[in-house]
């Protein structure tokens, strides 16, 4: 008896359309708040909206994140703000995605995006740098450094949602 | 209850009390109640200006017959409450005061005084420097209002980036016109170059000097400024206080062995290794308060500077310790005893040890101090300042000389202190040739010839006899004798004199009296109490020998005329940590390591032996010099090298007298300080630092363990001979300088002032000499061509010439030159 049970549930979930997906070549779509690695994000104009506050750094559960700032200048200008990041480091191996770098980000600086294919073959190469995690400078933008007109940035933080 | 103390009470507690003091100090040290303050400071007065220390404040009512106080039915003392909050910092407790801090009116008055600060204050935390060690922030979070009534956009804007001089920058919008920074500068240091300008919320801090900001404090406004509002030049944006490690160190410019706190961080740009992000204060009563110059403050770049020395260079190539070590071991076996050794005062009291031991080991005897130009190290062992002594204890009825120093430029936290001492009474006498600045601060300023200070000093009671008296008649006395316009003879003698003075007037062997020498370099008592001396290096300079150790003591760099006598050496051995030119003469030349990169401990002017600790990466291979000369004593067979720089110390202290009992575990101890800055209530005292690293220990004179010292005989050095168109050239210090262990800190470069020679008014007249000229000063086998100063710096007859601040040396000793115009 038990054996024709078992084999019932077996024809019944024959019929039955499959669940599995063929990944990687099929991709199940994410939920919009899935947290994945970070992206650096940049304002329309080009500039980087980071400002070097460490304050991810200081939430980071993990300790995973690096920042070393340094003072902005009108000739050489990366953030709209006082201070960008000099150096932007994440080690991936470390974070934990929890978002709590997002949260404390005081310029909405650093997101967590959808990207979770990471691996390495050198622990060296987990540790993701400005360079790699800085958006695309926009379409319109300038690429940072940008030169900019004397004084025209005279706020610590800038408290314009985009900057021109 | 003795007569001095007084009974308050606050929140109920009755507490004693020294009578007279702050009530906020009283209610931290004895009660500990954190009243808030953001313009009170313990070292200021008070002004009142900010209300954010408001506490209910009554008496107790007493019987005015029996005066008992009187208590009403349940026995509660009878209160008579002052009818509105008083600003407790204004107030000094007398019998009977009762304070409540934690009523309802209380905290409605701190939630409100914060939230009319914040309507115009910045939302700048992120990235602030003060930020996360932020006082204002810290206050808000206690004691602010948890939301904000006000409109962010509505907020006043000010310049948020306004240069005040090259050191400091000012945020218009997050000062809090609490006063501090002006205040110190005008109450505690005496150079009166912040002021207040406009009114209401535009007011705005301003510097009236031109250079801006003109002092060699400044920094200590970036510290006890209750905001963000200044910052320095040096530190800006360097890294988040939090992620911070902060260091106890000593700074190395000076006799003064002011404590400091060394903030590091591991950074990108110096290859992931730790790096000075900035110098602190560090408290230490005793010998800087809370206070540190601005060159130990901005003065660390040389430890990191890439022009370091950082491989082992034997006979002009890059080489290893290997090959150094057993090159070095065979020129000393070679040498058949005649070997010798010249140190400067940038050595640790380690380093010299272990240079002592393999000199002698190998058979030479004579150990030279460097630079020659002050002496009587000795002298000051013997009457030196007693135990216990604090230059802030110094006040009515006290007297102190400073002779043959230009101490704002040489020492200036003992100028700092001292004329906290000549505010609080004490009679400061600054004796010198020339006008410097110590005079602004001074009772009385007699002058005696260019180059006679010994002579002025021995015949005290002739030349100046009211003066004398005055001194003699003090309860107590420090005399700080320095070098300037003397011979290496003549420092000697005016060394002695000042010693016969403090025997003869007995003020010596005990706290608060005695000798003091403002060495140069931050070890120049433990070169005298190694066995260092320099009589002996003129005595090597006279008889050069065949091998001749170098250790930190840049020679070519500071005396003209040593090239001479150094050529005569067969080989010279130099340590250093940068390649200069007695490096570049050497067989072998050693990369050692700077204070920052290793442990050590340094022998202040008061005698103080202090510990400092490793801070930063080590950069190339250099090694710590105790390190580098054992190894080479083990590679000779004399003695297994020692781990550590403690492992030193304990040898140390049990072969020299003057270290018994200053191993390190003693060095590191600390005590309750008043004021009590430690903790998390960064308001009170300002950003100094608690002091974690110790208190070092001092040296007791041999006054104090009971040898009696004995008058000498002054032995005066002969007179200058000076002709006809002839001047004494007089060698001044100057703070910032080009010295190597200064240059590196580009940041101060427009502050050294650009090589000058002070001429007299008169002379200048005469040889039609104006301000600003460019002139030749010719001295024997030496010539430099600087503009003339007339500004009333020289007296007449002589002429006043900075050293270090030209590439080649000038003289280091007085001199006899003309001058010329070109
Ligand atoms: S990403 Fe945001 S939180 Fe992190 S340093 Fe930059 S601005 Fe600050
Ligand atoms: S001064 Fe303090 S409260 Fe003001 S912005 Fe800076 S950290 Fe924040
Ligand atoms: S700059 Fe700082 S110390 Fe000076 S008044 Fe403003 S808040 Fe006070
Ligand atoms: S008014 Fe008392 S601390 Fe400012």
């Amino acid at each position: 008896m038990n054996i024709i049970k078992g084999f019932a549930t077996t024809f019944k979930h024959l019929r039955e359309e499959s669940i599995t997906l063929q990944y990687p070549e099929q991709v199940r779509p994410f939920q919009e708040r899935f947290k994945g690695r970070h992206h650096l994000r940049r304002y329309d104009n080009g500039l980087e909206k980071c400002i070097g506050c460490s304050l991810c750094s200081a939430a980071c559960p993990a300790d995973a994140i690096w920042v070393e700032a340094a003072e902005n200048n009108d000739e050489q200008r990366f953030s709209p703000g006082e201070r960008y990041a000099k150096t932007y480091e994440i080690n991936m191996l470390r974070c934990i995605f929890c978002g709590y770098c997002e949260d404390a980000c005081p310029t909405q600086a650093i997101e967590l995006g959808h990207e979770h294919q990471m691996s390495f073959t050198d622990r060296r190469d987990s540790i993701f740098t400005k360079e790699m995690l800085i958006d695309a400078v926009p379409e319109g933008g300038q690429p940072t450094p940008q030169k900019v007109e004397a004084g025209a940035f005279d706020r610590a933080i800038p408290d314009m949602p985009d900057p021109k | 209850m003795s007569d001095n103390m007084v009974k308050i009470i606050i929140d109920d507690v009755e507490y004693e009390v020294p009578a007279g003091m702050n009530v906020v100090d009283a209610a931290k040290w004895h009660a500990s109640n954190d009243i808030p303050v953001f313009c009170y400071h313990p070292k200021m007065e008070p002004v009142g200006m900010c209300r954010m220390c408001l506490v209910e404040m009554g008496t107790l009512q007493r019987n005015p017959e029996t005066g008992a106080v009187m208590t009403d039915e349940d026995g509660n003392p009878l209160v008579r409450w002052f009818p509105k909050l008083q600003t407790a910092c204004t107030q000094v407790a007398t019998d009977g005061m009762v304070f409540r801090t934690n009523t309802q009116a209380v905290v409605d008055a701190r939630e409100n005084v914060l939230e009319f600060l914040l309507t115009s204050h910045p939302l700048d935390c992120p990235i602030c420097d003060k930020g996360g060690e932020c006082p204002l922030q810290n206050l808000t979070m206690a004691h602010g209002p948890g939301e904000s009534r006000m409109n962010f956009s509505d907020k006043m804007k000010l310049d948020k980036h306004v240069p005040l001089g090259d050191l400091i920058f000012l945020d218009e919008e997050r000062c809090i016109q609490c006063g501090r920074c002006v205040r110190f500068q005008d109450e505690l240091v005496g150079d009166d170059v912040l002021a207040f300008h406009e009114r209401g919320r535009t007011l705005q801090i301003i510097t009236n000097s031109d250079p801006g900001f003109d002092t060699y404090f400044s920094g200590n406004t970036t510290d006890i400024c209750p905001v963000g509002a200044l910052t320095t030049a040096d530190f800006r944006f360097g890294a988040r206080p939090w992620e911070l490690t902060e260091v106890p160190s000593i700074d190395p410019h000076d006799a003064a062995g002011s404590n400091i706190s060394l903030s590091v961080r591991l950074d990108r740009d110096f290859g992931g290794r730790a790096m000075i992000k900035r110098v602190m204060p560090r408290q230490n009563e005793y010998v800087n308060e809370l206070w540190i110059s601005d060159k130990a403050r901005f003065g660390h770049h040389f430890t990191r500077s890439e022009d370091r020395l950082q491989k082992p260079v034997v006979d002009g190539k890059d080489s290893d310790w290997a090959t150094a070590i057993s090159t070095i071991a065979g020129l000393l076996e070679g040498a058949d005893g005649d070997i010798a050794a010249i140190a400067g005062s940038g050595m640790s009291n380690e380093d010299l040890f272990a240079l002592r031991s393999l000199v002698t080991a190998n058979g030479g005897k004579r150990l030279g101090a460097w630079p020659t130009t002050h002496t009587g190290a000795d002298l000051v062992a013997a009457v030196g300042v007693g135990v216990g002594t604090n230059l802030s204890d110094l006040g009515a009825g006290d007297a102190v000389l400073i002779v043959a120093s230009d101490l704002e430029e040489e020492v200036p936290i003992w100028r700092l202190r001292l004329k906290g001492a000549h505010d609080r009474g004490a009679y400061v006498v600054v004796a010198n040739a020339r006008k410097t600045r110590m005079d602004d601060f001074a009772s009385a300023t007699p002058r005696y010839q260019a180059g006679k200070a010994a002579h002025w000093l021995d015949g005290i009671d002739k030349a100046d006899p009211e003066v004398a008296k005055a001194l003699k008649a003090a309860q107590n006395l420090v005399i700080v004798a320095g070098a300037e316009g003397l011979t290496l003879d003549g420092s000697r003698a005016l060394m002695q004199s000042a010693a016969n003075f403090l025997i003869d007037s007995g003020h010596y062997g005990k706290a608060n009296n005695g000798l003091m020498s403002p060495l140069p370099g931050p070890n120049g008592m433990g070169l005298h109490y190694v066995g260092f001396t320099p009589e002996v290096t003129a005595d090597i300079a006279q008889n050069p020998p065949k091998v001749l150790i170098v250790a930190q003591a840049e020679i070519l760099s500071d005396d003209p005329y040593a090239r001479a006598w150094l050529d005569k050496v067969e080989t010279i051995i130099s340590l250093n940590l940068f390649p200069d030119a007695v490096a570049d003469m050497a067989a072998i030349a050693l990369p050692i390591q700077s204070f920052a990169e290793r442990d050590g401990t340094f022998t202040n002017g008061e005698r103080r032996v202090q510990r400092f600790y490793t801070a930063q990466g080590p950069m190339g291979d250099a090694l710590p010099a105790w390190q580098a000369l054992s190894r080479i004593s083990e590679h000779m067979g004399q003695g297994k090298a020692k781990a550590s720089a403690a492992a030193v110390m304990v040898m140390m202290s049990n072969e020299l007298p003057a270290f018994e009992g200053m191993r390190y575990r003693e060095l590191s101890r600390t005590e309750r300080q008043f004021p009590d800055i430690s903790g998390d209530d960064m308001y009170y005292g300002g950003t100094a630092y608690q002091n974690k690293g110790g208190l070092g220990k001092v040296i007791p004179t041999t006054a104090e363990q009971g040898e009696t010292p004995a008058r000498a005989d002054v032995s005066l050095p002969p007179v200058l001979e000076v002709g006809k168109g002839q001047f004494v050239v007089l060698p001044a210090t100057r703070l910032y300088n080009l010295e190597s262990t200064f240059r590196p800190s580009t940041l101060v470069h427009p502050r050294i002032m650009s090589p000058f020679v002070e001429v007299n008014a008169a002379d200048a007249a005469r040889l039609d000499i104006n301000n600003g000229d460019v002139v030749e000063v010719k001295l024997p086998d030496v010539s430099v061509r600087v503009r003339a100063s007339v500004n009333g710096g020289a007296p007449e007859g002589a002429l006043v010439l900075p050293r270090h601040l030209t590439d080649d040396p000038t003289p280091m000793t007085v001199a006899v030159g003309e001058i010329a115009k070109v």
